[in-house]
Parts: C-alpha cells; sequence; structure tokens
C-alpha cells in the first residue's frame, strides 16, 4: 500500500558513510553497471521533478499575486505537470526518499477516509499562521501533491475557502514551496547516494523489486481496487489517485513512461544476453502498448467506470497492465532469480 | 481491508484446490460442541527443544519438521479457545448490562471486551497465510469502520470512508437500509442480519460486526481528538423505556445482543478449524501439506504482520498522518495494547510458545528450534529481534497505562515528540525482525515468502 520497506534501515546507514565513501569514488569505474545507469537515469527523473515542483510554486504565487483566469490555468497545468514527473520516480521505494517519509509527503495515498481534505480544512478553518516550518512540522497528508489538488479542483474547499482567498492561496503557496524544498532536497540526497547505491550489490536486486511493486501498486490499487476487482465488486472512483483532477489514468500513463525511461535502460543493461535482451524488448513493447492504450481514452476513470462502454475501456487497459506485471514480476524476476519478499503492502 | 497484494504470475505454492474448498466451508456449521479434555493442547508440553537455544542439541535430538508443523496448529488451536472462551465471558457480560444497564455492568462490560482482545490479538499472526482465517476475519476484526453504519455519530466530528453510501445509515435508528438502489429489511437485528450487512454496498468500511463494531457499541465515538479520553457513551443508551438516551435503546440492546452472539459462533467455527478432533477441518488440511507449506506460511503470517499491517498500516500511516481515525482501538483507547499483543502474537509463532488465559504456558517444537540446529546464530539473531520489538512494544503500553497517560491517539499527534519516537521505535524494531524473518525462511527451505493467492484471483 504505502511505500515502506525494510530498506529504511539499510538506508539510514548510507548518510553516515556517504563522506567517507565519497573520497574513494572513481564514478568511471562504474560506467557500464546497470546500478550507474539507473543513478544516471533516476537523477535525472528527480531533476525533472525538483523544476517542476518549481515551476508550480511560482505559478501559485504568479497566481495568488494576479489571480485571472489564464494564471490558473497555468497553475493547473503546472499542477499536473509535477504530478507526472512525481509519477514516474514514484516506483522508487529505497534511498533518500525513504527519509523524512517524502514519498508519502509528495502523495499521501490511499486515502480513503479524506484525511487530506480533513488536514486542509483544519488549516483554512483556522487563524494560526501558515508558512512552510508550520506545515512541516503536520501530517503528510496536508504536504503535498492531493492537498493541492484539494484546494485547485475540489468543490468541497472551494465552498468554504475558494481560491484565491488569503488563507487558500496562503496554504497554496506554502504547500508548493515545501513540495518545491522537499524536491531540491531529494535531487540533492539522490547525487550524495551515489557511492552507496554503487557499492551496495544489493540494490541492483532492490531497484528491479522497487519497479515490480511499482507495478503492482499500479495494477492491483490504482486500477484494480476502483473498478471493483479487489475484494467486492463495488466500482469506487475515489479508491484511485487524482481523481478530483480527473488525472488518475494520465497519472498511471505518466508511471510507466518514467518506468520507460528511468527503469528500463538499466535494466538492459542487466540482462545483457540474447534471453535478457528478448525478455526487455517485450518489456519495452508493452510498456509502449500499455501507454498507448492510456492516451486513446475519452475520459478519465471516474467517467469511464459510470457506464459499461467506459468500463469496458478500463477492462482492456487492465489487461495490458495485467500482461505488464506478469511480464515483470513472472518472467524478468524468475530470470533474474530475484524472489520478492515482504514489503508494505503485505496485510490488509 | 483484505487487500493482500496477490503475484497471480508466479507459480503458488499451494494448490487453489486447497484453498478453495477452505473457503467453502459454511459459516453457519452447528457450533460443535468441544471436549476440553482432548484438545487441551498442553499435551505436547513436555518438549523442552522448542525454549532451548539448540546449539549444543546433539544430532539424535533433532527437531521433526512434522512436528513444528503440528505444533502450530496447536498454538493456534489454543489461541483460538482463548479467544472464544473470553468472548463467551463478554457476551455474558453484555448479557448482564442489557438486563441491567448500570454504569458497573457497562464496565464489566468494557472490561470484558479489553480481555478478549488478549488472546484474539495473538491470534491475527494466524490470519496472514492461512486463507481460511483471512477470508473469515473481516467479520470478526474489520476495521477501520464507519460507525455511521451502525448507530447515531456526531454530525461534525465524523469522517468516513469516501462513496460510502452506508456510511450515516444508522441500522439502530433505521428499520430499512437502502443503499445501491436496494432496500433492504433490517426490522430485526438478528446475528444473521448483521453477518449479512457486513461490507453492504461492497464497502469494506461497513464493518457491522466483530469487536470493533461491538467496541463502538460499548464506548461510543471518542470525540477528544488528540486530547486525553476515549469514547464515553453513557450507559443510558441502553436504559429500555423511559430514561433512554439518543433513541431507540432496544434496537441498540438488540444491536450489541446480536454482535456478541454472532461473534462467539465465528470463533467457535475458528476453533472447530483448528481442533485435532474434527475431521476434514483446516487443521487436517494444513497438515497434509508439505512441511515447507506450513513453514511458508508461519513465516509469511510473521513477516506479514511485523511489517506491512502492524508497521505501517496500524502504526506508520496513523503517525505520519497524524490521524486518529487511522488508530486501531480508537473508540475505547486499547490501540497500545492491540499493538502489543500482535508483537507476542509473531513471537509466539516463533518460539513455539503461548501463555493461555489462565497462565499456564504450552510449547513445543518451535521453528527457533529449527532454525538453531540449521544455523545458530541467526536464530539467535531473530530471538533477540523478537525481543527487541517487545520491549518496545512495552515501552508504548507503560506510556499509555502510565501516570499521566498517553494514549497512541495523544502520541500521534502533531508536534509530539516523545510520543512519535516510542512508536518509531516500535516501527524500526518491527522493521528489523521482518528482515531476519526473511532470512530464516531460506534456512527452513521455504523458497518464496509469496502470499498465497486466497482464491481472490480475478
Amino acid at each position: 500500500m504505502f511505500s515502506f520497506s525494510i530498506l529504511s534501515l539499510r538506508t539510514l546507514k548510507w548518510a553516515g558513510v556517504t563522506a567517507l565513501l565519497t573520497a574513494s569514488v572513481c564514478s568511471a569505474a562504474w560506467a557500464q553497471t546497470p546500478r550507474a545507469t539507473w543513478h544516471d537515469s533516476l537523477a535525472t527523473g528527480y531533476t525533472a521533478l525538483a523544476e517542476q515542483a518549481g515551476a508550480l510554486d511560482q505559478a501559485a504565487s504568479t497566481y495568488c499575486q494576479a489571480p485571472s483566469t489564464d494564471t490558473r490555468s497555468q497553475l493547473e497545468s503546472a499542477w499536473r505537470e509535477a504530478f507526472d514527473s512525481w509519477q514516474a520516480v514514484r516506483f522508487v521505494d529505497f534511498g533518500p526518499v525513504e527519509q523524512d517519509n517524502l514519498a508519502w509527503q509528495f502523495q499521501f495515498w490511499p486515502d480513503a477516509k479524506n484525511t487530506v481534505a480533513r488536514k486542509a480544512n483544519q488549516w483554512l478553518g483556522s487563524e494560526q499562521p501558515i508558512g512552510v516550518e508550520q506545515l512541516k512540522a503536520d501530517s503528510v497528508a496536508v504536504k503535498g501533491f492531493p492537498a493541492l489538488e484539494y484546494l485547485l479542483f475540489d468543490p468541497q474547499a472551494a465552498k468554504s475557502q475558494p481560491l484565491p482567498q488569503e488563507r487558500a492561496c496562503a496554504l497554496l503557496t506554502g504547500i508548493t514551496a515545501l513540495l518545491q524544498r522537499n524536491s531540491a532536497q531529494l535531487q540533492q540526497q539522490w547525487q550524495d547516494f551515489r557511492p552507496h547505491y554503487l557499492n551496495t550489490e544489493q540494490f541492483q536486486r532492490t531497484t528491479v523489486l522497487a519497479a515490480m511493486h511499482g507495478v503492482e501498486t499500479l495494477r492491483n490499487k490504482r486500477l484494480a481496487a476502483p473498478m471493483g476487482l479487489e475484494g467486492k465488486p463495488r466500482r469506487n472512483p475515489y479508491l484511485a489517485d487524482a481523481w478530483r483532477s480527473e488525472h488518475s489514468l494520465a497519472g498511471m500513463r505518466a508511471s510507466l513512461v518514467g518506468l520507460q525511461q528511468y527503469f528500463l535502460p538499466g535494466l538492459r543493461q542487466w540482462m545483457d544476453n540474447d534471453q535478457g535482451a528478448e525478455l526487455t524488448n517485450r518489456l519495452d513493447q508493452q510498456l509502449t502498448t500499455t501507454i498507448q492504450r492510456l492516451e486513446r481514452q475519452p475520459a478519465d476513470l471516474q467517467q469511464l467506470l459510470a457506464d459499461d462502454d467506459g468500463y469496458r475501456n478500463l477492462q482492456l487497459i487492465f489487461i495490458e497492465v495485467d500482461k505488464l506485471n506478469q511480464l515483470l514480476s513472472g518472467n524478468i524476476a524468475s530470470q533474474l532469480g530475484i524472489i520478492r519478499g515482504f514489503n508494505s503492502s503485505d496485510g490488509d | 481491508m483484505a487487500r493482500t497484494f496477490r503475484y497471480t504470475s508466479l507459480a503458488l505454492t499451494i494448490s487453489a484446490a486447497i484453498l478453495l474448498s477452505a473457503c467453502d466451508n459454511g459459516k453457519d456449521n452447528d457450533p460443535i460442541a468441544q471436549s476440553p479434555a482432548t484438545t487441551e493442547p498442553s499435551a505436547v508440553e513436555q518438549d523442552q527443544s522448542g525454549s532451548d537455544t539448540g546449539t549444543s542439541a546433539p544430532a539424535a535430538a533433532s527437531i521433526s519438521e512434522q512436528d513444528v508443523a503440528s505444533h502450530y496448529a496447536d498454538l493456534a488451536h489454543a489461541t483460538y479457545l482463548d479467544a472464544l472462551t473470553t468472548a463467551q465471558a463478554l457476551d455474558k457480560a453484555v448479557d448482564a448490562l442489557l438486563a441491567e444497564p448500570t454504569e458497573a455492568n457497562l464496565e464489566a462490560a468494557k472490561q470484558a471486551w479489553l480481555t478478549a482482545r488478549v488472546p484474539y490479538q495473538q491470534s491475527e499472526v494466524f490470519r496472514f497465510g492461512n486463507a481460511v482465517v483471512d477470508d473469515w476475519e473481516g467479520q470478526v476484526n474489520a476495521w477501520p469502520l464507519d460507525e455511521g453504519l451502525i448507530d447515531y455519530v456526531d454530525a461534525d466530528d465524523y469522517q468516513h470512508e469516501m462513496g460510502n453510501e452506508g456510511a450515516t445509515a444508522n441500522l439502530i435508528a433505521n428499520q430499512t437500509l437502502t443503499i445501491g438502489g436496494e432496500t433492504l429489511d433490517a426490522s430485526e437485528l438478528t446475528p444473521q442480519l448483521l453477518a449479512d450487512l457486513n461490507e453492504v454496498g461492497g464497502s469494506e468500511a461497513n464493518v457491522a460486526t466483530g469487536y470493533h463494531a461491538i467496541e463502538f457499541l460499548l464506548w461510543g465515538q471518542d470525540l477528544n481528538g488528540f486530547e486525553a479520553g476515549a469514547g464515553q457513551r453513557p450507559v443510558t443508551d441502553y436504559v429500555q423505556g423511559e430514561g433512554c438516551t439518543n433513541g431507540n435503546c432496544d434496537r441498540r440492546a438488540s444491536y450489541l445482543d446480536a454482535a456478541t452472539d454472532l461473534l462467539v459462533s465465528d470463533l467457535q467455527w475458528m476453533v472447530d478449524q483448528w481442533s485435532a478432533d474434527e475431521q476434514g477441518n483446516y487443521r487436517a488440511e494444513l497438515l497434509a501439506l508439505p512441511n515447507q507449506d506450513v513453514f511458508q506460511k508461519m513465516l509469511f503470517g510473521m513477516g506479514s504482520l511485523s511489517l506491512g499491517e502492524l508497521a505501517g498500516e496500524r502504526m506508520k500511516v496513523a503517525l505520519e498522518a497524524n490521524s486518529y481515525e487511522d488508530e486501531h482501538d480508537c473508540f475505547s483507547d486499547n490501540t497500545h495494547n492491540s499493538h502489543y499483543y500482535n508483537g507476542k502474537g509473531i513471537q509466539n509463532v516463533y518460539l513455539g510458545s503461548y501463555q493461555r488465559q489462565d497462565g499456564s504456558v504450552i510449547s513445543g517444537p518451535s521453528l527457533s528450534a529449527l532454525v538453531a540446529e540449521k544455523n545458530p546464530e541467526l536464530d539467535q539473531t531473530l530471538r533477540d529481534d523478537l525481543d527487541n520489538t517487545m520491549q518496545a512494544l512495552t515501552t508504548m503500553k507503560q506510556a499509555a497505562e502510565g501516570e499521566p497517560a498517553m494514549a497512541f491517539d495523544m502520541m500521534i499527534a502533531p508536534g509530539n515528540e516523545a510520543g512519535a519516537r516510542i512508536i518509531n521505535d516500535a516501527i524500526a524494531a518491527l522493521a528489523q525482525q521482518t528482515g531476519s524473518i526473511e532470512q530464516v525462511a531460506a534456512v527452513v527451505g521455504v523458497e518464496s515468502l509469496q502470499p498465497d493467492d486466497a482464491g481472490h484471483s480475478f
């Protein structure tokens, strides 16, 4: 469910050893290894996230200083772009993103009990000053993309304190500033993490497990659950992520694009024999097929759930995602001898 | 919230046929009277090896894998048996409360509920991995619940699952329930009706039955937020006729009566599943499996409860989101004990021992002894890890029961650093032991810790 791995403890240790290792690092020595490729790819991904979060913060300030239809729509686009750049690296559940629960700070989800709205409403309804420091001390639910999404897209929020009213704007810009700070921190820490990541053999397996877990989450939680395929057969769009902005399917697309850009190249390097190349080519194709199917949808998940034609579209998406999952967690994992351990999704 | 990830793509170690037949057993079998003399699991008590480190054990004293597997079933049986007897005591205490709604009787019923949680929470380690338990437990221990399905709630301080039509149905105040375009008759609040209404409309938050429904009916909503104090339901909610508070006291009494009756019959069913005296029950199916498959279930149960469920879902989510809606025993503020006894259950399975409600201890051939024969160092590591977890959970329990008390819902308040430290220490200890559990799996021949499919595949 939430990204939370037993690697947390191992990761905590790297902060201590980083300084020692940095001196002895010769990056050229790892130029050809899968981990070097993964590190570079993900550095690109984290940089994009930091840039988009910066642009979002800027767009929020601009809108609140000069509210207009134009600045509002620019702000909403900036949210979508920053959210997508987070989706692209969201599968990474190890390393710096585990520190301070950054992953949850970016996106607290699932949120069946609507904690995001509850926490945001507390800020909107109170008198206490709103700033980055104050927000830092509060719930992860109010720190990230879902809380911004609530302010931007949920009529419920607009009912009490619509943007650009003062407190709504203060909360909006406080969160975007925190997001910007967190993403810059993540980008920097990922660089600091490099020697430890390259020196630790175990991260090879960990990185593939992260991708497996990411696809599994997409299949089971982001898609199957709202479709009513998990547990009781009830369709419920609120179980999806980004339902408020009608960006659920687009977010899935962004996650798959992220896997293709930031995960696949390193995997190709690891699986460099004929059989491996055949499997990674198939993975590439399956990612493309699934991405294209997601792009062809006439509406977002909530609307597709509402009638049988739409539901059939979702079933076809599910079939592609399921194939993707089987390929990665089945064929590829067994080719690499990767056995799944426990993760946060065990249990309920 | 039975939402375990399923790996349909990988070979399953357990045959689907067995799992399916385990699920087919009806829930409403006549409760069959147990013969306590023959089911008493302490018969296996004299085996010492379970509690030794085993490092010096000669080859002749080798632990039999089959014995470890069957002792696991004995532990489960003893734990469920205690859960049953304490639930029967709760049922009696509730009957007394309903016959005579006094403060003393309400307090006695609450105490009985708290006592009943002790063995039940230790049984949760049997849930993950054993589909027979996982498929059954939604009616017994589901949470978090949208309690507005059951009874009145404070309109200003009630957060329910989005999209849940049943969240404010208030079955106690209403004779019918309309959900998903269907109208259901709820005029007679029988155990069967409550069972049928559990997860009505397809929402897992529509918990109509089990420990937490009963907890809500005894304590009421906890409206204290992060402040001290549990739910404060007045005993007059059960006064019949004049003096009844909050209306429909007759239906509230029927509801509580039916819910406790159902809990008893559900637990009876589970006791029978693990009994050595029943034919064709789950125990028989389990012990017919290769030993490694049983070990897989033992370890999968230990690891899943440790990490994903207890450390993650029940602690970390509540802490990081500062959300008392995500507190496990949110009405009674008994969360610290629920966590403590979950941890204890995990330790029980590894050490092959269980302290019963009457104080006696059963112990027998354990996974620990088996591991000690093959890798004494690893065995010691996991034992130490389990001890550390219990230490951390003891600290949590002491803080929650201390003076002044810091209950779990206070520990998770924003800015409570001392509280956060207590919880984070427990989370770290649980994560640590999960790593050792993974290593133990390899030592006892478990190739994969995949969750079984539990018959839920698409």
